[in-house]
Order: structure tokens, then sequence, then C-alpha cells
């Protein structure tokens, strides 16, 4: 009898029942529009979370399936791209706890793009972009967390229903994020 | 919000790198994970129809008290495992869209309930062990006669033993993968709170 041992032992999300037929192909049209509409602020997302581009498609996927399991519970109290971000925030959290190795990379160096002077405009803008996406992955989460929305254009009281702290959090926290941001990218000029 | 030049600045670097994510097997991983997810749900109730159900079945069609006595037992230890499970699990769900910290707070009372959990477990299974081994021991003895000794060395015996050692590993392992998240939840509370 394992009752409560190897099956219980760590309660899964619950499941909600999605009911066939047209309730269910109105969840699937609006879950495709949700993925296509926000799949590259999504893979960003999932790129601050991780150091590789396999662990960022396994984060993006983890956060697709998350999406989907919670969509029959939205009933618009928010905007849908708070709840998505919401939504990938928890998963992101939930993917560090299980892999908990790739946190070990929260305060270390930036691995930054060679930035010598490129003769081709487009090259030096694409270095330019791995550099601060480096940076960014290399600064605390708090930080990272706060970033990644910020340069996604949400606004203080959107970020604050997503982490879930005060507006004015939100501003202190972005000011330090910055202000770290700032020196990493100097430092790596 | 008002953008200066140079978040401005930032924010066109940072939604410069278009990666359109892989939507190949993206609706048939989304598919199988649910199904899995529900799966796992029903495997409690799979396990109480499988071992209660059984119990009962088998005192219908050999009535005695010693049949009643383990069915008895059995409806015991399923109802002390259900309880504990559904207490246990009591203000450990949020939504997956509910807040970062919300959700934080949420994965810390999972870990510590798993914890709870583990010991839970270990209790259950060896009061189950003790009951159920003392059982066939009656039951065997009953029909060829032998020392506790021997009943203890009898294959099946040694490989109930076999399978409480390989428990009790799983829940030494189990136990310090919950210790190692719960510490690294805490962690990032910590570090996130700090902000």
């Amino acid at each position: 009898m394992k009752l409560s041992t190897a099956a219980s032992l760590d309660p899964p999300d619950s499941v909600p029942a999605v009911d066939s037929g047209m309730a269910r192909a109105a969840l699937e049209a609006q879950f495709d529009h949700l993925i296509a509409a926000n799949g590259p602020a999504l893979m960003r997302l999932a790129a601050t979370y991780t150091n590789t581009a396999s662990d960022r498609d396994d984060l993006f996927q983890d956060i697709a399936v998350a999406v989907w399991l919670a969509l029959p519970r939205f009933r618009g109290e928010s905007s849908e791209r708070t709840f998505l971000f919401r939504v990938a925030h928890n998963r992101a959290i939930d993917y560090l706890r299980k892999h908990r190795s790739l946190a070990l990379n929260v305060e270390a160096e930036p691995t930054l793009a060679d930035s010598r002077p490129s003769p081709e405009a487009g090259f030096a803008r694409e270095q330019q972009g791995e550099r601060l996406r480096a940076a960014i992955r290399s600064l605390p989460l708090a930080h990272r967390q706060i970033l990644s929305l910020v340069l996604e254009e949400m606004s203080y009281s959107e970020i604050a229903d997503v982490l879930g702290i005060s507006e004015t959090n939100v501003g202190a926290r972005l000011n330090r994020a910055r202000h770290l941001l700032r020196e990493r990218m100097e430092k790596h000029k | 919000m008002k953008m200066d030049a140079e978040l401005e600045l930032w924010r066109t670097q940072w939604q410069a790198e278009i990666v359109s994510p892989v939507f190949d097997d993206l609706r048939k991983r989304v598919n199988r994970q649910s199904r899995f997810m529900r799966l796992m749900l029903a495997a409690d109730v799979l396990v109480t129809l499988v071992i209660g159900g059984g119990a009962i079945v088998w005192t219908a069609l050999d009535p005695r008290v010693e049949t009643a006595l383990l069915l008895a037992a059995v409806w015991v230890f399923i109802g002390a495992a259900w309880i504990f499970a559904l207490r246990n699990r009591k203000g450990s769900w949020t939504p997956a869209s509910s807040s970062t910290t919300a959700f934080l707070d949420v994965s810390i009372r999972r870990a510590r309930g798993s914890l709870r959990a583990v010991r839970f477990g270990a209790v259950l299974y060896v009061c189950e062990i003790v009951f159920s081994m003392s059982w066939v021991y009656h039951d065997v003895a009953r029909t060829s006669p032998m020392t506790i000794a021997q009943f203890i060395a009898l294959p099946t015996s040694l490989a109930v033993w076999g399978v409480t050692v390989a428990f009790a590993a799983f829940l030494v392992w189990y136990r310090t993968k919950k210790r190692t998240e719960l510490a690294y939840l805490l962690g990032l509370q910590t570090e996130l709170a700090g902000e």
C-alpha cells in the first residue's frame, strides 16, 4: 500500500478538465494566438533564466505546457500578457528549482561577445544586442526579472502584478537593476 | 512608463533578438504532458481501488475472521493515507498564473509538505509491514507450522525485505532532494525579498 508515499509525495498541480468539442477548439485557438503573438518575447524571457539554447527551448516548451494548463482558468481578470508572463515566470522559477545548476551562473561574470569594431553595422548591432543579453543573464534573478519585463514594454502596474510586489518596489528594483547593468556593460565595453 | 533614451536603446537591442519558437511538436508535447499529469492525479485513486477493492473481493471469497481483520486494517491504512494526503496538500496549490511571490511561497510550502510526507510514508510503511508480515506469518503457520526465524528467511519474505530496503533508499534520496530544493527556494525567496 504505497498511497501517499510515491504517488502523493509531490502534489501535482490541479489539471483542469477541458471539455471536448467547441470549448476545446476555442481554447486551442486562444492558445495558438497567445503563443504566436508572444512566442519571441517568451523565448527571450526563457533565455534570461537559462544558459544554453537547448535549455532555453526546453524551458519555452515547459512554459507552453503551463500556459495550456492554466488557460481554462483564465477569466480575464488581468490582461492576456500579464497572465502569460506570470505563468512564464512561475514556470521558469520551477525550472530553476529542478535544474539548480543553472542558478550557479546567477552572479557569474557575463560571457560577452567579442566587442571589437566590425566594418558591418548590422553585425555590430548584433554584437551590442548580444552584450546586453549576456550582461542581463549575469545579473541576480530579481534584476533579470525586472529588466526582462521592462524591456518587453510592460508598465509598472503590470510588472507589479506579475511579480507580486508594489509599484514603488518595481521602481526601486528597476533603478538598482539599471545601475548594475550599466556597470557590467561599461566594464566590458 | 516613460522610457528614457538608455532604456529605449536597450529595449531596441533586446527586442532585436527574434528567435521563433519551434512549433513542430509543441501541441503533441503539451497533450502528452497533460495526459501524464492526469494519470499522476488518478494514481492515488487507482491504488485505493486496486488494494481496497482487492481486499473486499478477497474477504467476500474467503470469509474468515483473519480476512475480515486484514480488510479492516487495509482500510485503516488507506484512510490514514488519504487523510494525511488531503491535509498535507491543503494550501499547497495556487494557480500557475499567480504572482511570482505567491508562487514561490506555495513552492516552499510544497517542499515542506513533501518532507512531511516522507516522514509519514516511512511510519506508515513500517506499520503496514509489521501488520502484514505478522498476518501472513499467522496465516502460513496455520497450515505449515514454522518458527519466526524460518518465516523471515522464506524467499517471499526476503523479497519483502529487499523491497523495504529499496523503499528506504528511495525515501532517503527523495528527502535529500527535497531538502536541497527547499534550501534553494528559501535562498531564492531571500534574494527576491532582499530587493
